[in-house]
């Protein structure tokens, strides 16, 4: 029994591992924004109003109410945009790129941190092909990439992928309802 | 004193000496994980716990309509991620550390109860223990709920933390094992 509440004890407190970078940024924007020689940052400070827009379209709104898209290009020419995206659970934090084509269909989505201990899930679910269920999607649509590839995975790599799909759902919404 | 260190067995001193040597390291990493991280000017302590950073002040309220700013941007500021703990962040970090600095707190207070030193000097040093964590803590929540200027209090926190440990570890180490009347 001692060891048991001990266990509990220790588990509660340290449930929440260090963060692990998986995809440095820098190679996630060259990734996401192939050939973008200069950047922007376009912030979006949003109103109550369209804060709670969000919110209702998605569930989720930006805690600090500003969400940010990096918008690439080469010359003249957009390449594209990308947004940094965090998702919470209890294990910790994820952090998500994902790029957006100029047409608004998303090029591709990085998991670009995330936490010791759920690494070797997303890890996991990566391998299965998750993030290439992303590809090519329009922002209206909505990512079902966890449904796609838990049949081929253990039961928390199908919890991260169903976080990783929350996250690209949230940038998605933010990008259709805001982003011009 | 309820115990004396001075002349507890050789295996007291002993566990006493290690857990401060390894709570020592983890302060060193704590304190170089800070400077990383949130950094030890107020300025810096509020841009990382202010309600969206110290740059943004002028947003903290949110606008009456959405606003939208462009700026040029390099690559490396696009990875250098400006460590900026939100509200849910700061749940997540009190809920994970307050239990941990109490069992802190309380195995320096347990050593500070076997110290040759007043019983004033006793209690004081308790105190200090246990308001290390609350100040530090106090001051993220204010810092983002009230003023960016009580990011001094967590500073503060730091501080009286650092000073708790070192005044437990200094003169517990010299009296197990120097100073035997």
């Amino acid at each position: 029994m001692k060891t048991l509440i001990l266990g509990a004890v220790t588990a509660a407190l340290l449930h929440i591992t260090p963060t692990v970078i998986l995809v440095k940024r820098e190679d996630a924007v060259a990734k996401l924004l192939p050939g973008a020689d200069q950047f922007a940052a376009r912030e979006l400070h949003l109103s109550s109003t369209d804060s709670r827009k969000l919110h209702d379209a998605v569930g989720w709104e930006p805690p600090d109410g500003v969400v940010t898209f990096y918008v690439g290009k080469h010359g003249d020419q957009t390449v594209g945009a990308l947004v940094f995206m965090r998702v919470d659970c209890q294990h910790g934090p994820i952090e998500l790129a994902i790029g957006y084509d100029p047409r608004g269909t998303i090029r591709g989505v990085e998991v670009t941190k995330a936490t010791v201990e759920m690494k070797p899930w997303i890890v996991e679910a990566l391998r299965a092909g998750l993030t290439n269920q992303y590809r090519g999607l329009a922002v209206a649509q909505a990512p079902n990439g966890a449904e796609k590839v838990k049949p081929q995975i253990g039961a928390m790599p199908g919890y991260m992928a169903e976080l990783i799909d929350k996250g690209v759902m949230h940038a998605g919404a933010a990008y259709r309802l805001f982003y011009r | 004193m309820l115990y004396d260190l001075r002349h507890s067995d050789l295996r007291v001193r002993w566990l006493v000496t290690l857990l401060l040597a390894t709570l020592g390291t983890s302060y060193l990493f704590g304190a170089w994980m800070v400077g990383l991280y949130a950094g030890f000017s107020p300025k810096a302590v509020a841009q990382t716990y202010g309600p969206a950073g110290e740059a943004h002040m002028a947003m903290q309220m949110p606008p009456d309509t959405t606003m939208v700013t462009e700026r040029p941007v390099s690559m490396a500021e696009m990875g250098e991620e400006q460590h900026h703990v939100d509200v849910n962040l700061l749940v997540q970090d009190t809920h994970v550390h307050m239990p941990m600095y109490a069992v802190i707190a309380a195995c320096l207070g347990l050593i500070a109860l076997g110290l040759a030193i007043p019983r004033w000097a006793s209690l004081s040093l308790i105190a200090l223990l246990f308001a290390a964590p609350w100040l530090d803590f106090a001051g993220m929540w204010l810092t983002k709920l009230a003023s960016p200027r009580f990011a001094i209090v967590t500073v503060a926190g730091g501080w009286a933390m650092a000073l708790g440990y070192t005044i437990v570890a200094a003169v517990a180490t010299y009296q197990m094992w120097w100073r035997k009347p």
